[in-house]
């Protein structure tokens, strides 16, 4: 029984943890504007960082290290350092949106200027990094997260006319728009999805956790059942937007407009429940992004890292963090918009995608870290034709986002 | 754990160091010549292209992008006022998405502001563009009293009317620009 409850706590984390405010304002933006007919790259981004994060816990759990650990060791320090300098650089952008989400989920709560909510949120982001329980952290985020459920409650109280909105689900481009837009937010879809950070803090947290070979299999339960419910979700908010603002020609560009449905649907109750799963979802990407960003300076350099060893025993570890926070700290006082700031940063993901991947894919495949548990044909040729759309997806990006201005 | 020592300038070579062939580099060096002596040519010619493709119309794509942007703002602004009414969300979410909104608005107006017109065709759209933007403004300005004031200030159907009139002015000068 004590087994069966730690899988299902697992799933409803990984559900809880999948959605992040790259996950909520992309989808967001995406339903406002292409109605579903981008849903396709949900399914896409999901099997891919299925794929992935198993694969990366299975080197966690096979060598006893995380990933980013070992892809230092296996392919040396100039691909390591590649892989860091892409992989960090969006785990930064990353760590800002996070922030910033959190304090303008604060806002929409409190209608106190989102600025003023910032240090308070960086500071509440490190308190947890500092003092609580990884386990404890990793839970009650993700728990809390799954309350974004609502989004999936209120498009049902919303009584859509479900022939039409499973008819927008055809991959298509809206009259209003242009092939390039479209193309763009499919990268920024897939980018949002497929974001570098989920993988390394998977490895890490496998790490964390004391991960052996016997726990492969609730592994890949939690991310084979809970990151595709995860991908619903982002559906349900995509959904939510096609049936209320795309009919009423709003674009969304705040996080203000993502609740709107919810409201629209399912009244101020709806509205608590939202907002309470806006600031869990964002604060519990704000825990994994920093931590993250330590876990690959940390592993990258050699140092001592990890929650499981007293603070005094990883001070790198967590000066860099501290760091990381003031960053973000600093770049969302210039007034930049955290919306703008996240937009950016799921594009600029999926250019950095095959720097991420492609080393996890070797390391899998060397026996000599992996023993028995390299990985099978079937999941190395689904590895290969991902590796192809991320570097396709990768080499687009920027093109596109110059042609279409940022998908304006 | 697992420890492996690698060969890091090169594993897959076992340990050799592998040097370029001498031709390659002049190759590299006689391809850099080249491109540098076309590299203004054709940034020369990319520019050309860029201005004759944007020459004439960029007072009407900015204000239709403005107008487009700006109808979104009204329309989110609206709906949050009826979902306010019906008693469906809160005033500080509702008076945080009407702040949104606003800024979308004066954004635009910016962009509007910025145009250096040239012909009085495009000095007249533009007139007209700051006109409509400022009423958008005026009218979210409105909305946002009613929400926050118990003084007998705008009541929300006040704000309501104004933000339909807003979008009403908004939808005839898109009509008008033409959609981007």
């Amino acid at each position: 029984v004590k087994r069966l409850l730690g899988v299902a706590l697992g799933i409803l984390t990984a559900i809880g943890g999948f959605v992040d405010i790259g996950d909520l304002v992309t989808n967001a933006v995406v339903g406002s504007r292409f109605g579903l007919s981008l849903v396709w790259v949900v399914l896409v981004g999901v099997i891919g960082i299925c794929v992935f994060a198993n694969m990366s816990g299975r080197v966690a759990a096979a060598s006893g290290r995380a990933t980013f650990e070992v892809i230092r060791e296996r392919l040396g320090p100039r691909a390591g350092l590649a892989n860091l300098s892409a992989s960090f650089l969006i785990n930064l952008m990353t760590v800002t949106a996070e922030i910033g989400g959190i304090a303008l989920a604060l806002q929409l709560a409190s209608s106190v200027n989102y600025l003023l909510w910032i240090p308070l949120a960086a500071v509440a982001v490190w308190l947890v990094i500092w003092r609580v329980k990884f386990s404890i952290m990793e839970n009650v985020t993700g728990l809390l997260g799954l309350t974004l459920i609502v989004f999936a409650v209120a498009l049902f109280l919303l009584k859509p006319d479900w022939g039409n909105l499973a008819s927008q689900a055809i991959p298509a481009v809206p009259a209003a728009e242009t092939g390039a837009t479209y193309w763009y937010f499919a990268i920024a879809l897939f980018g949002a999805a497929m974001t570098p950070y989920e993988v390394f803090f998977f490895s890490s947290g496998a790490v964390e956790e004391g991960w052996k070979i016997k726990d492969l299999i609730q592994s890949r339960i939690n991310v084979l059942v809970g990151f595709p419910l995860g991908g619903l979700l982002s559906v349900a908010i995509a959904a939510c937007a096609a049936v209320v603002l795309l009919p009423a020609g709003i674009a969304v560009t705040s996080l203000s407009q993502v609740i709107l449905p919810v409201a629209a649907g399912a009244g101020k109750l709806g509205l608590a429940v939202v907002l309470l799963g806006l600031v869990a979802a964002t604060f519990g990407a704000a825990l994994e992004t920093t931590l993250s960003s330590g876990y690959t300076l940390a592993q990258f350099f050699g140092w001592s890292w990890g929650k499981f060893r007293k603070p005094a025993e990883a001070a790198r570890f967590h000066l860099a963090m501290i760091i990381c926070l003031l960053v973000g700290i600093a770049v969302l006082a210039t007034g930049v918009d955290p919306v703008l700031v996240t937009e950016y940063s799921v594009v600029f993901s999926a250019v950095a995608l095959p720097l991420t991947y492609l080393p996890i894919l070797i390391v899998a495949n060397d026996p000599q870290y992996m023993g028995k548990h390299v990985n099978g044909r079937g999941v190395n040729v689904v590895a290969m034709v991902y590796l192809v759309v991320i570097l396709v997806a990768s080499l687009a990006a920027i093109p596109l986002m110059i042609v279409t201005g940022a998908g304006a | 754990m697992v420890v492996i020592r690698t060969n890091r300038a090169c594993p897959e070579a076992g340990g050799k160091v592998l040097t370029r062939p001498a031709g390659a580099r002049t190759g590299r060096r006689t391809l850099a010549t080249v491109a540098c002596r076309w590299a203004p040519l054709a940034v020369a010619f990319l520019g050309a292209v860029l201005t004759s493709c944007s020459a004439g119309s960029a007072v009407t794509d900015t204000v239709a992008t403005a107008a487009q942007d700006s109808s979104s703002a009204i329309a989110t602004a609206k709906l949050a006022v009826g979902l306010d009414s019906g008693g469906k969300l809160t005033r500080a979410a509702t008076s945080t998405t009407l702040d949104d909104a606003l800024k979308e608005v004066q954004a635009s107006r910016d962009t509007v502001l910025r145009l250096s017109p040239t012909s009085p065709e495009d000095r007249q759209v533009r007139e007209e563009a700051l006109k409509v933007l400022d009423s958008s403004a005026a009218s979210l300005t409105t909305a946002r009293n009613a929400v926050s004031s118990d003084d007998g200030g705008p009541s929300l159907s006040d704000g309501a009317r104004a933000l339909a009139a807003a979008e009403d002015a908004l939808s005839q000068l898109t009509s008008k620009v033409g959609k981007k």
